[in-house]
């Protein structure tokens, strides 16, 4: 599939009643091509259709001006790998040589490996919005991420659970075939270890697995304080469901596969209590989100989750870069290096010397059938 | 715990059971791989959900999508598989056949629902659990338990004691012969298509309802360890294939409890393997459904 909008933002300056007069910045007229690479369809398809939605939803919102680029004009070339690494690498190679000034994308840790230095040797400026695994920004010079990692979050989130709950002894489980599971892992077990909680068993699942009620037996028969889950969301809402089918009702926490709405519409009350360590709270006051929340439910039919945020915001920095005049993939490198503090729906953001994003965290528990901030 | 782990893996056989049934069947009378058993076993999930979104109380809607997934059944073999059929292509053709209209099923449920996990409204079949001492079982688990064995039971009788089930089994034996006495080969086969593919619609959705969620590739979650069980219960033998998924799901249930979850569908499979070097027709044999 191939969505390929143009932004005419000189045209529509005079539409609408928010539409403010485009400020006239260094790039003012010009246009930049934006290369996106996201999973609209296969096993990721979830993951990509946030991502595609929310550039949809900056796109028209760049040329209504809610978002400024400075008089420019910014044209987003949205296309569909499929959750296929080779066609990851096939779109990578045409972004390389078809005028694209900044690819965003892809969506997978796993796909950005194989793709990222395709588009380093080209000298394509790269932002990543999705892809947690460690080591994805030292791929190249100009790799940039604008996702909280989940060791920037985690760790906060657990602290923050310990003492709360005054946790003595924890179960993990968590998928053993997957990148970022067996990354959670690893970093819930390092905070456990720092916190000196007794983990008192270890369950593992594989991906796409339905079953999980030998494990969260064998967790109950240990009776912990409380439950690590190291998921994404289609076991994580499984994984709670069980776990309370069978009578295991301790505290739960999970990190930034369980951030998602659907999440909580899937697992139902079983959700409930539920501590997620998160880059990104649907609910957050930072200036814009609410009304990004409000176009992006009413223009999709289902509230943004996370990736749909952080491809936002990625839009966000991008116009903010162009503002400041860049428009070809060395400037979008040294804008973003110089970059200021960027106002975007995940809050305040900014790049750190190592091309990661620093932004806060969000550490939410699911009350009342929502996300809510954990206290 | 080990004996809430049994009862795990009893009623993990349970789901894995009403899966392969219908899978054995349509081996057992037309010696073809249907590689599109699991996407009629998730359309029938989705259409059961459509139905209950449209205000469709939930036993009616599962009874209605049971019927359609019987009636995709019967399509399915007239696209895929009876063209063939009729220009002899043998069993390697139709395997591929029902493997491009699996990704055809799958395709449409994806345009249709989008990529998304979907679930069935909250209801008191799911939520329901009754403690037994130290045991702890859901209401869902003992119908798809008492599902899977009233299935097996009226299937054998089908086969066994109707003049359906003669003919089915005539068809089974050899189907010129079956022809030559009378038998309306396409008939017999295209209900064999319906009943097959509406056990395995039947699993779909209740296996949706057990687990809170359908999306367009729940199939291929199964679809493996399906096609172990029908080898593993003797390919075609519908006893053989419920019997081969108990011993799957406890298998694989113990294995966690004993060893550890790292290892449970190796030492499963490893298991299987074991079970086939044993006994390479499988628990009960080919013959078992002939001869039933």
């Amino acid at each position: 599939m191939r969505v390929t909008i143009l932004a005419a933002a000189a045209c529509l300056a005079f539409l609408g009643p928010i539409a403010a007069p485009a400020a006239g910045g260094p790039a003012a007229g010009k246009t930049v091509k934006i290369g996106v690479i996201a999973d609209v369809t296969g096993g990721a398809g979830a993951y990509g259709t946030s991502q595609k939605n929310a550039y949809l939803l900056a796109q028209e919102d760049l040329a209504a001006h809610r978002i400024d680029a400075g008089g420019a004009v910014l044209q987003f070339d949205i296309e569909d790998s499929a959750t296929d690494p080779a066609q990851v690498v096939t779109l990578t190679q045409k972004f390389s040589g078809d005028g694209t000034a900044l690819l965003i994308g892809p969506t997978l840790s796993s796909e950005a490996k194989k793709a990222d230095p395709i588009a380093v040797r080209a000298g394509l400026t790269i932002l990543a919005t999705s892809n947690t695994a460690q080591g994805i920004t030292s791929l190249g010079p100009c790799v940039f991420r604008n996702s909280l990692a989940e060791e920037q979050v985690v760790p906060e989130a657990l602290g923050k659970a310990i003492a709360r709950w005054k946790v003595k002894t924890a179960a993990v489980i968590y998928g053993d075939d997957d990148q970022f599971t067996k990354s959670d892992y690893d970093i819930f077990n390092a905070a456990l270890q720092a916190h000196h909680i007794g983990v008192v068993d270890v369950e593992t699942f594989h991906k796409k697995d339905v079953d999980f009620k030998s494990q969260l037996t064998k967790i109950a028969s240990k009776k912990p304080d409380l439950l690590v889950i190291g998921a994404l969301q289609e076991e994580a809402v499984k994984i709670v469901a069980q776990a309370k089918q069978l009578g295991l009702n301790v505290h739960a926490i999970g990190g930034n596969g369980l951030n998602s709405p659907k999440f909580i519409q899937l697992a139902g009350p079983a959700a409930e209590g539920v501590v997620v360590g998160a880059a990104y709270y649907s609910g957050n006051g930072y200036a814009g989100n609410r009304e990004f929340v409000q176009r992006y439910t009413k223009r999709f039919g289902s509230p943004p989750d996370q990736f749909a945020a952080q491809a936002y915001a990625a839009a966000q920095i991008a116009a903010r870069a162009v503002k400041d005049g860049a428009t070809t993939s060395e400037q979008f490198c040294s804008a973003f290096k110089r970059l200021p503090v960027v106002q975007t729906v995940l809050g305040p953001v900014a790049f750190a010397p190592n091309r990661d994003v620093r932004a806060a965290s969000a550490i939410l528990q699911v009350k009342g059938g929502a996300f809510a901030f954990f206290k | 715990m080990i004996l809430q782990q049994c009862a795990n893996g009893i009623f993990l056989g349970a789901v894995y059971a009403l899966f392969a049934i219908g899978y054995t069947l349509v081996f057992g009378v037309l010696d073809i791989l249907n590689l599109a058993h699991a996407a009629i076993f998730m359309a029938a999930a989705f259409a059961a959900l459509w139905l209950t979104s449209t205000g469709f109380p939930l036993p009616l809607a599962i009874a209605a999508a049971i019927v359609f997934a019987g009636l995709l059944g019967i399509l399915l073999d007239r696209v895929a598989f009876a063209p063939l059929r009729r220009r002899n292509a043998g069993t390697l053709a139709p395997l591929i056949s029902s493997i491009g209209a699996a990704i055809v099923i799958q395709g449409v449920a994806r345009g249709i629902f989008g990529p998304d996990e979907r679930n069935f409204p909250a209801g008191p079949l799911a939520s329901t659990q009754f403690h037994l001492g130290p045991l702890t079982v859901g209401a869902l688990d003992l119908v798809i338990l008492a599902a899977a064995l009233a299935l097996m039971l009226l299937l054998s009788y089908v086969l066994r004691a109707t003049p359906l089930g003669r003919n089915i089994r005539a068809v089974a034996d050899d189907r010129i012969a079956a022809a030559l006495l009378g038998i309306n080969l396409e008939r017999t086969i295209a209900l064999t298509f319906f009943i097959a593919s509406a056990l395995g619609g039947a699993a779909g959705i209740l296996i949706g309802l057990q687990y809170n969620s359908v999306s367009a590739d729940m199939g291929g979650r199964i679809e493996l360890k399906g096609l172990a069980i029908i080898i593993l219960g003797g390919m075609g033998s519908v006893t053989g294939a419920v019997i081969g998924a108990f011993v799957l799901g406890l298998v694989e249930t113990l294995a966690v409890a004993s060893i550890g979850s790292s290892y449970r569908d190796a030492i499963a499979f490893g298991v299987m393997f074991v079970l086939l070097v044993l006994r390479p027709q499988g628990l009960l044999g080919k013959r078992a459904l002939r001869a039933a």
